[in-house]
């Protein structure tokens, strides 16, 4: 009786699992509970460490390579960190090989330098979207002017003075690639290991585990990895943000698996020895 | 050409962002997004209409893609500034087009040995580097220097370098699988197990953030400002369902249900 009745438990209509997490990931949006992120990973905190400790004045090149299929968990990444660099006073170069970021892009740098009272040319430049990211790459360890003489709003970009002695990748302090591709892999060998230019990455959550090799032998110098990736690196430059904000919602989801998966199990071994 | 970028220009301005725009805008998104998760329930046009335009508005977005961002500045306005020399990768490039016609298919060959050639001289010596030698190294380099490495930073370096002999056996098929050899492959699925359930554990958080993107914009289309499209679109939406339940009460279900 017992067994047929705990047996009915496994032949619930789906639907009413997709509702269920439904309103455990809207609720919080509505009402955030304020769930605290506690801990930073190594590798985020890392990367902070990297960008934190980068002169003033120094040039960082962003790769902004996401569209929207993965806005949700990159693009927080890409505006914390943006943010640390304005925040440190560095000069940002953005080149993209995506063409669904250009809005992206557009979005971030349309609201991030007004906070720091940045100017496009003097602080920061975007260059146009390039298709062949391996021979850009290639071609910018030598002459960075030979792919984007140009940038995004056709100005020479020799003369924008954010791009005052920077020539190629020996006049970088850091490459920071944020990706829902596997570009950052590019990165690290057409880049980092041949022009030994220092590289860190922000990428899926799916991606994530991929790149433990990379850290391990510090090809990459930090790693963020999804929407707590973003929620991490916004507590240490104390910005919260989007990615903060959805950790609640993650976490009640995380909570509504876990007790799902025990519920199912301890179900199956009861009816397995009663 | 410049007829055409003037058109295109003149086209383009009639997009220029409003507020009437933007709230269009939060509409088309909002009604797209409950059209697509309305699957999630059972097929129907909506969802249908949805998948359709998905696909339309991706052709159309990289057919001016490849437009405006490739053959113009990489093809059309060096030859008009007379660089002749594009003309070679551009024939080579059109010569992949040629595999949808028979009888001069064979010139697309030409253009996937350049691309193949280039492609094998640039990933095998930076695949090889980065990722052959640079991990031989950080596999064994930390045994090197145990001495001056924490009990626990000793214990992770042998875990690694256990974890790789034990995954590099269990791909090794040129020696029979038994005895000690079968044993060490099989701690070496463990490893793969792990890894696996690390990604997969990473796959679900990742699933859940899109979903939460999609949520978090659908409340903040639900406001006054945009007027209220998020609940008009879906108590239409439940409406619909309802009144075509009804409908078709007592007759066999032909639509899909969500796998």
């Amino acid at each position: 009786m017992l067994k047929e009745k705990l047996e009915k438990f496994f032949k619930i209509d789906r639907r009413w699992i997709f509702l269920l997490l439904a309103i455990v990931l809207f609720a919080p949006i509505m009402k955030p509970i304020g769930l605290p992120n506690k801990t930073i990973s190594r590798d985020a905190q890392n990367a902070y460490t990297f960008m934190d400790n980068i002169p003033a004045g120094s040039f960082v090149l962003f790769s902004l390579d996401y569209d929207p299929s993965t806005r949700p968990e990159l693009h927080p990444q890409a505006m914390a960190m943006v943010r640390h660099a304005f925040k440190r006073d560095l000069r940002v170069g953005v080149v993209t090989f995506i063409a669904g970021s250009t809005g992206l892009i557009s979005q971030i740098f349309a609201k991030v330098p007004g906070e720091y009272n940045k100017g496009n040319g003097t602080d920061y430049v975007i260059f146009p979207y390039q298709a062949n990211y391996a021979a850009v790459m290639t071609q910018m360890g030598s002459d960075l002017y030979g792919i984007y003489d140009k940038d995004q709003d056709g100005r020479d970009a020799r003369t924008l003075p954010v791009m005052k002695g920077v020539k190629n990748y020996k006049d970088m302090a850091l490459v920071v690639d944020i990706t829902g591709t596997s570009i950052l892999d590019q990165w690290v060998a057409f880049v980092g290991d041949k022009f030994n230019v220092p590289v860190v990455g922000g990428v899926t959550a799916i991606s994530q585990p991929g790149y433990g090799p990379y850290l391990q032998t510090k090809q990459l110098k930090g790693l963020l990895g999804g929407m707590k990736g973003a929620a991490e690196y916004e507590s240490l430059i104390k910005e919260p943000g989007k990615g903060t904000s959805g950790i609640d919602s993650l976490n009640l989801a995380h909570l509504l698996v876990l007790i799902l998966i025990m519920t199912s199990n301890i179900i199956l071994l009861i009816i397995r020895y009663l | 050409m410049e007829l055409f970028t003037n058109l295109w220009a003149w086209f383009s301005g009639l997009f220029v962002i409003t507020p009437a725009w933007m709230t269009l805008g939060a509409w088309v998104a909002v009604g797209l997004t409950i059209f697509i998760f309305s699957f999630l329930y059972k097929d129907n046009p909506f969802f249908k209409i949805a998948e359709h335009l998905y696909l339309g508005a991706g052709m159309g977005w990289w057919f001016q893609v490849y437009l405006y961002s490739i053959f113009i500045p990489k093809v059309w306005d060096p030859l008009m500034a007379h660089q002749w020399g594009v003309i070679i990768p551009a024939v080579l490039g059109i010569s992949l087009v040629t595999q949808f016609i028979p009888r001069i298919s064979w010139m697309s060959r030409y253009g996937f040995t350049f691309m193949m050639g280039y492609g094998a001289g640039l990933a095998v010596p930076a695949g090889l580097s980065t990722d052959f030698i640079a991990q031989i190294g950080g596999t064994i380099e930390p045994l090197s220097r145990m001495a001056s490495m924490t009990p626990f930073a000793i214990f992770n370096s042998l875990l690694v370098a256990f974890g790789v002999i034990c995954v590099l056996f269990y791909f090794f098929f040129s020696v029979e699988h038994k005895g000690a050899v079968k044993k060490v492959s099989s701690i070496g699925i463990y490893f793969l197990m792990i890894y696996f359930g690390a990604a997969f554990g990473n796959t679900v958080m990742a699933r859940f953030s899109l979903l939460y993107g999609r949520f978090d914009e659908l409340y903040t289309y639900s406001g006054s400002n945009y007027f209220y499209a998020t609940q008009v679109i879906l108590i239409s939406m439940v409406l619909y369902f309802v009144v075509h339940a009804l409908a078709n009460k007592g007759k066999k279900g032909t639509s899909e249900e969500a796998a």
